[in-house]
């Protein structure tokens, strides 16, 4: 009867909260799986017609399906690659004690809690390649004006240093916490047993931040996975296609081309893919505790 | 599981206080049996002019406009996503050539009975052609545009450079390029004052299809064979609406495709990334541009003065019409209130305001009567191109597609990218999206 009792609490406590999570998690999502088997589009959502896996069998002929993984791939391993290295320098930096640490980490912090899409205004014209501040400071040493993200060469490492511009202080905040959290006394023993920085921050620091490191690359993976507004902003997914991002394809898809059925086979496929990389990334951390 | 209900509870009266916010018809208002209100959706400084809903309010206190605006480069977005939903709006503003778009999925309503045949007869062809849809019309228009080419004249009359003032004149684009390139102060690609300014269509970047599919299509012939390419690049999109193949990618709208990169590359008289207000800031020579536009430039207090010259053309002159009008909601719970209200709007008198205030082209034909600064240079130019050249642009239930997808590949052209594997490309992916709706 207690242990009774004790279900039924918890289950007061927890019941609006489930509720609302099926109401305005778990409902959307099976709409969407319901409708990515049907052709509408949002304009007349009423005479949807069901087409079975056709949408999904259209995925396989869609050359841009392709194109916009590849260029979210690449996106995305371009942003883990920068984000890891920079958040952990900027925390190793902002973990020392100096007169102004508190307001650097804040003013390094402080892009994160900004709009994207005021982030994204922002760096479209600092990359202008007319009168863009890029093109000024690179002109006042000596290179020649660059098209950024007009060019297709260029585009799309234009949106990897703006996304890491704005999440490297996330990153560093993680890897903050994670050094904070390394027990004194490690870091004194390896002190006593003679060891310089260098060596410190290898062989001690380094290993014990391999989970906060894993966490990053997960966070950091999902969200450029989701990266929407830099392409919707700065390049509207040109030129060439060459910034074309999967959220970003999925708008076009459903608010451009009229295709919501095809837009939901489209994140369907997008969640299965997040959820994979995900699954993959925290097997690793989980292996890694348990090890 | 008292907790439960009363989240229960809760939650529901939320959701029913959401939904009771969309506008609902008040119980009486003096001197009305039922206070009847409207949703109307428009874009941020976009007809109906705030006085224009003053007159309607004056003339009709029991029909009260409720205004909801977003930015204009969201209005498409909008109407997609709001017209399917519980509360779509009894008045759209929408931009014409999307008429068979919206029409042939329900969201607008045909007007022919509210539209008599005495206005239909007034009504610029044009205006009729863009808003009809399986031979009904949907909107009697408010308001036209057509697209010229604006300088400035001080800076041209230094160079003695006379641009042409009547259409028989018309410059080509070799011509038109040749005086940009004269005019403009600075390296290609990285001038001071450029040759053409950049586009304020759109976001600003190269590529609308409003002013740039005017190069492709200028290429062709419509008095051509029907068979021929040369006819197809003129009319950019098979009657049928869905057939781009061999209308799109020909060889003349790659000849046409190719001035339009060229004036972004092998001159660079004109910039990859947009200027906000780049010639009215006397920061460019020429500006392809909306009589709309040059109402402040035309100002005797203007910092400069401009001139007017017809678009410039490849082998055939063309200017693409088409402009924002009304279009009554399909599931309007007040049809007819809404059909009156847009009639209200689109009415001589309210036209005649509009044109008079920001010299907008009217739709109604007798109007041009009351308007004599279109008979006269500069305005006339816009005028004529209308009634000799205008073309509506490529119609069908796809437009918004089309427009979309030949936006971005005038965009990559205009980036740099191949002329015809970027044509062909649109080609495909229209087809994909059209075939499958």
């Amino acid at each position: 009867m207690r242990r009774f009792k004790t279900y039924l609490t918890a289950a007061a406590f927890l019941g609006p909260f489930l509720l609302l999570l099926v109401i305005f998690q778990g409902w959307p999502l099976a709409t969407m799986v319901r409708d990515s088997t049907r052709k509408f589009s949002f304009l007349n959502p009423d005479e949807a017609t069901s087409v079975g896996l056709d949408n999904y069998r259209a995925l396989l002929d869609d050359p841009m399906v392709v194109k916009s993984l590849q260029v979210t791939v690449l996106f995305s391993l371009g942003l883990v690659v920068l984000v890891i290295p920079l958040g952990l320098a900027l925390a190793l930096f902002v973990n020392q004690r100096f007169r102004g640490v508190k307001a650097l980490r804040a003013l390094i912090f402080t892009p994160v809690v900004t709009s994207v899409v005021v982030i994204a205004t922002l760096w479209t014209f600092l990359l202008d390649p007319g009168h863009g501040l890029a093109n000024t400071v690179l002109g006042a040493v000596g290179i020649d004006p660059q098209p950024f993200v007009t060019s297709t060469g260029q585009a799309l490492p234009s949106l990897v240093v703006m996304t890491v511009w704005a999440q490297v202080g996330f990153a560093m905040i993680l890897f903050l916490s994670g050094l904070q959290s390394i027990p004194g006394e490690l870091l004194e023993a390896a002190s006593i047993d003679g060891a310089n920085p260098w060596q410190t921050f290898w062989r001690v620091k380094l290993p014990l931040l391999r989970r906060t490191t894993l966490f990053v690359v997960v966070i950091m993976t999902v969200f450029s996975f989701q990266a929407f507004a830099p392409a919707y902003v700065m390049t509207g997914g040109g030129p060439e296609s060459s910034t074309v991002l999967f959220v970003y394809y999925i708008y076009q898809s459903a608010f451009t081309y009229l295709r919501a059925g095809y837009a939901e086979a489209l994140s369907v496929l997008l969640m299965a893919i997040i959820l994979v990389v995900s699954s993959v990334q925290l097997f690793l951390l989980r292996t890694k505790e348990s090890s | 599981m008292k907790l439960m209900r009363i989240g229960a509870v809760g939650l529901a009266v939320l959701l029913l206080g959401t939904a009771c916010t969309a506008a609902k018809d008040t119980a009486s208002k003096p001197g009305c049996d039922k206070v009847v209100t409207l949703n109307l959706l428009r874009a941020q400084d976009t007809p109906p002019a705030p006085s224009v809903l003053k007159d309607w309010e004056a003339a009709h206190p029991c029909i009260e406009i409720k205004v909801s605006e977003v930015p204009f480069g969201q209005l498409a977005d909008k109407i997609n996503v709001i017209a399917g939903s519980p509360t779509p709006p009894d008045v759209y503003t929408y931009d014409g050539p999307n008429t068979a778009t919206y029409a042939s999925r329900g969201v607008i309503a045909p007007m022919d009975a509210a539209i008599t045949a005495a206005i239909r007869a007034d009504i610029i062809p044009a205006t009729i052609k863009e808003h009809t849809y399986e031979g009904r019309l949907y909107s009697p228009g408010i308001r036209q545009s057509a697209l010229a080419l604006i300088y400035n004249k001080d800076m041209l009359d230094k160079l003695g450079i006379t641009p042409p003032d009547s259409l028989d004149k018309a410059w080509t684009w070799d011509q038109a390029i040749d005086a940009m390139r004269k005019c403009q102060v600075g390296p290609a690609g990285n001038a001071k004052v450029w040759g053409l300014a950049p586009t304020q269509s759109g976001n600003g970047t190269p590529g609308p299809s409003y002013v740039s599919l005017n190069f492709l299509r200028s290429a062709g012939d419509p008095k051509a064979d029907q068979q021929s390419s040369l006819y197809k690049t003129f009319w950019a999109l098979a009657p049928d609406g869905k057939t781009i193949n061999g209308w799109l990618n020909t060889p003349e709208a790659a000849r046409g495709a190719q001035i339009y990169q060229d004036i972004f590359n092998k001159y660079g008289i004109s910039p990859k990334a947009g200027i906000p207000n780049a010639y009215a800031d006397g920061k460019a020579c020429f500006d392809i541009q909306q009589p709309s536009y040059i109402g402040k430039l035309l100002a005797p207090d203007a910092t400069f003065k401009t001139g007017v010259t017809p678009l410039p053309y490849v082998t055939t002159p063309i200017t693409q019409t088409g402009s924002l009008t009304l279009g009554v909601g399909a599931r309007s719970k007040h049809p007819k209130e809404a059909a009156e209200f847009v009639m209200f709007v689109a009415s001589g008198p309210e036209q005649l305001k509009n044109s008079q205030g920001d010299h907008s082209m009217p739709v109604l034909k007798s109007l041009f009567t009351q308007l004599p600064q279109y008979d006269s240079y500069p305005l006339a130019i816009y005028r004529n191109e209308l009634e000799q050249w205008g073309q509506p642009r490529p119609p069908g239930p796809h437009y918004a597609q089309y427009d979309s997808i030949v936006t971005s590949a005038m965009r990559d052209i205009a980036y740099g990218g191949d002329v015809a594997a970027t044509l062909d490309k649109a080609v495909k992916q229209f087809e994909q999206i059209a075939g499958k709706g």
